[in-house]
């Protein structure tokens, strides 16, 4: 069971709108907790098309991630009626989730006390909270799964939506890749050495919704993933087995690769991203075939291929 | 290795072993192994040193923190000391994520991507998840009375559980001892409120009956249902209520193992599949401990210590933060 994306939305460090997935993401200047003064690809939170969900009841006290997830789905899902809702499904991945939030009720607790912590603020540090305020706000009414991991998780969450087509649980999928910036996620990718290898923090969401491809021979299609490496040197050589998994001879997707400092990385945004900037080149007739390889940056790889 | 890696890591291994998917030197004997796996807090207790020590300027060590921290590394940690590798699915739908897990594993069979899943859940108590329910008051300030007029809140745990789901032929095949069917998997969001369910239980009662029909079975067929069942008012009232729609013939039994285990979160509903396949192994249904004043609609099903099986099919279900609900309809071998 292929897939073939048929609509779009997104929240990126370069505006609103799928346009913004392939413009080139701009990058500011954040601080880390100590205050040190890094680069990063950050959105901006105060345009109308995102102040306009905290309209919405439920979304008063939601983290930044929420009305990212919520605008780029809901652009996805413009033209769906309210009975296609019904049948459609949602995967939200993350890499680092509600870190916002977590943080903040974290700080409460260490600083304060537990007796002050906030009770409107634990819900929101679960992984499936956004999720939650967009399917209830959006009114979509079919399976939903959140599903994290490093960015591989993206790779997953296609093979479930695969999975759901091909067994009926619904007629459409939308998956989405989504983070949102927090000082504290500075220190932990210093620690982790990937500020040294150039890796520019990004921010957003990028919402692809896909039905089952009409033939089998177009769309998105095999999916490869659970090819694991454990010291970053080793990356490359996994990728390498994934990739011998397909027919030889298709061309490969010019993703950032290993190079860490090519662009700003949104992690499962960016890995969303690069799906639809794939599926640009097939539509626009640049490319017919190709291979897309998902780089973890932690633990594992995956590719899939796209077809026109 | 994270808390939480070293409960995942022993329970994945009784798992494989007790499907002879293990050699005698401990190692898979398939390289290549798909795993479906929960957990809501990853390995927590590693993300809150890493945050105190950076609050604290204290960067020594850091990096070794911040990559237990990751779900990630603990499937790696099962990868490594069980030898095998393979794709992942995370899930982290809350409390009812463990069901998520199991039912999707039957999902992928189902869907011919494979023929075998190491599917299961884990999850380590933390300070922070501690806090947040504590902040919640959602906490039993004494025992946890689930389904119980009184009940008071619930009791954390810790653990984890994993199933090997295998294609029926392929464990025949392969000589593999069956210890029950997975024949449903329902599964439904609760748009009513982020941590409340909807107090008509209808959402919860979508999943049953999804989980229901896909088996093939009537509600007057099942034996026992291990619930959710965590000893807050909202969730067993609306349990409750969704319970006594499906199971009207009164011949289903009822109860809620979290008055012994604690509330396991991700790994819930593993657990609770496990005592839902050992109930149709051992024909003991679990009794319903700690109660003293059933709640109403529940009253006549809650089991009794001594309580036998006198069916095939049982079903376990597990509801969630952020409206998650999850149903799985397991049948005797």
């Amino acid at each position: 069971m292929n897939l073939s994306l048929v609509s779009a939305g997104a929240v990126t460090p370069a505006g609103i709108g799928t346009d913004t997935i392939t413009a080139s993401w701009p990058v500011s200047q954040a601080q880390d907790t100590q205050g040190r003064l890094i680069s990063a690809a950050l959105v901006k939170t105060e345009d109308p098309s995102l102040l306009r969900w905290q309209k919405e009841p439920r979304l008063r006290r939601a983290s930044p991630i929420t009305y990212y997830m919520i605008e780029a789905v809901a652009q996805a899902v413009e033209k769906l009626s309210a009975e296609e809702k019904k049948r459609t499904g949602i995967i939200a991945t993350f890499f680092l989730g509600c870190l916002v939030y977590s943080v903040r009720f974290y700080r409460q607790i260490t600083d304060e006390g537990r007796r002050f912590a906030s009770p409107v603020l634990f819900p929101e540090t679960v992984f499936n909270s956004p999720l939650s305020h967009v399917v209830a706000t959006l009114g979509l009414h079919g399976p939903v799964y959140s599903q994290i991991g490093d960015r591989t998780c993206w790779a997953s969450a296609l093979r479930t939506a695969q999975s759901w087509l091909a067994l009926g649980t619904c007629d459409r999928v939308v998956v989405l890749g989504a983070e949102e910036f927090e000082p504290l996620e500075v220190d932990a990718l210093r620690a982790g050495g990937l500020l040294r290898r150039g890796l520019v923090p990004a921010e957003g969401c990028v919402a692809l919704m896909f039905e089952a491809s009409s033939t089998p021979d177009s769309g998105l299609g095999p999916i490869m993933d659970g090819f694991s490496f454990t010291h970053h040197r080793d990356a490359a050589h996994a990728m390498q087995r994934c990739l011998a998994s397909f027919p030889a001879g298709i061309p490969v997707f010019d993703t950032n690769g290993d190079d860490l400092s090519k662009g700003p990385d949104g992690f499962t945004v960016s890995a969303a991203a690069d799906t639809y900037r794939a599926g640009q080149m097939i539509r626009k007739g640049t490319a017919h075939d190709l291979l897309v390889p998902v780089r973890g940056l932690t633990r594992q790889v995956a590719a899939y291929r796209l077809r026109g | 290795m994270s808390r939480a890696a070293r409960l995942a890591v022993p329970a994945a291994a009784e798992a494989m072993r007790q499907a002879g998917l293990l050699d005698d030197h401990g190692r898979s004997v398939f390289p290549r192994l798909e795993m479906s796996v929960s957990t809501t807090a990853c390995g927590m207790e590693k993300g809150e040193e890493f945050t105190r020590n950076t609050w604290q300027k204290n960067i020594h060590g850091q990096a070794a923190l911040v990559a237990h921290y990751q779900s990630q590394h603990q499937v790696a940690a099962i990868h490594q000391s069980l030898g095998f590798d393979g794709p992942v699915m995370t899930i982290a739908n809350a409390c009812a994520g463990g069901a998520n897990a199991i039912g999707h594993a039957g999902d992928l069979i189902r869907a011919g991507v494979t023929e075998i899943v190491l599917a299961g859940g884990y999850e380590a108590l933390s300070e922070l998840v501690f806090a947040g329910f504590d902040s919640l008051q959602s906490l039993a300030p004494e025992a946890c009375r689930p389904f119980d007029r009184g009940r008071r809140g619930l009791m954390l745990g810790e653990g984890a559980a994993f199933l090997v789901l295998e294609k029926s032929s392929h464990a025949r095949k392969r000589g593999a001892a069956i210890l029950g069917h997975l024949e449903g998997y329902g599964h439904s969001t609760d748009l009513h409120h982020l941590t409340q369910p909807a107090p008509d239980g209808a959402p919860l009662e979508k999943a049953i009956r999804q989980a229901l029909d896909q088996a093939g079975c009537g509600p007057d067929k099942v034996g026992y249902m291990n619930a959710h069942g965590t000893g807050t008012p909202f969730n067993d009232g609306a349990e409750a209520a969704a319970f006594h729609r499906v199971f009207n013939s009164g011949k289903t039994k009822l109860s809620s193992t979290k008055a012994a285990t604690g509330h396991t979160l991700g790994a819930a509903g593993a657990i609770e599949a496990v005592f839902a396949v050992m109930t149709l192994l051992s024909g003991n249904i679990p009794p319903q401990i700690n109660l003293l004043d059933p709640e109403p609609l529940a009253a006549g099903a809650l089991s009794a210590p001594g309580d036998k099986l006198d069916s095939d099919h049982v079903i376990s279900v597990n509801l969630g933060f952020g409206g998650s609900n999850a149903a799985l309809a397991f049948s005797r071998s």
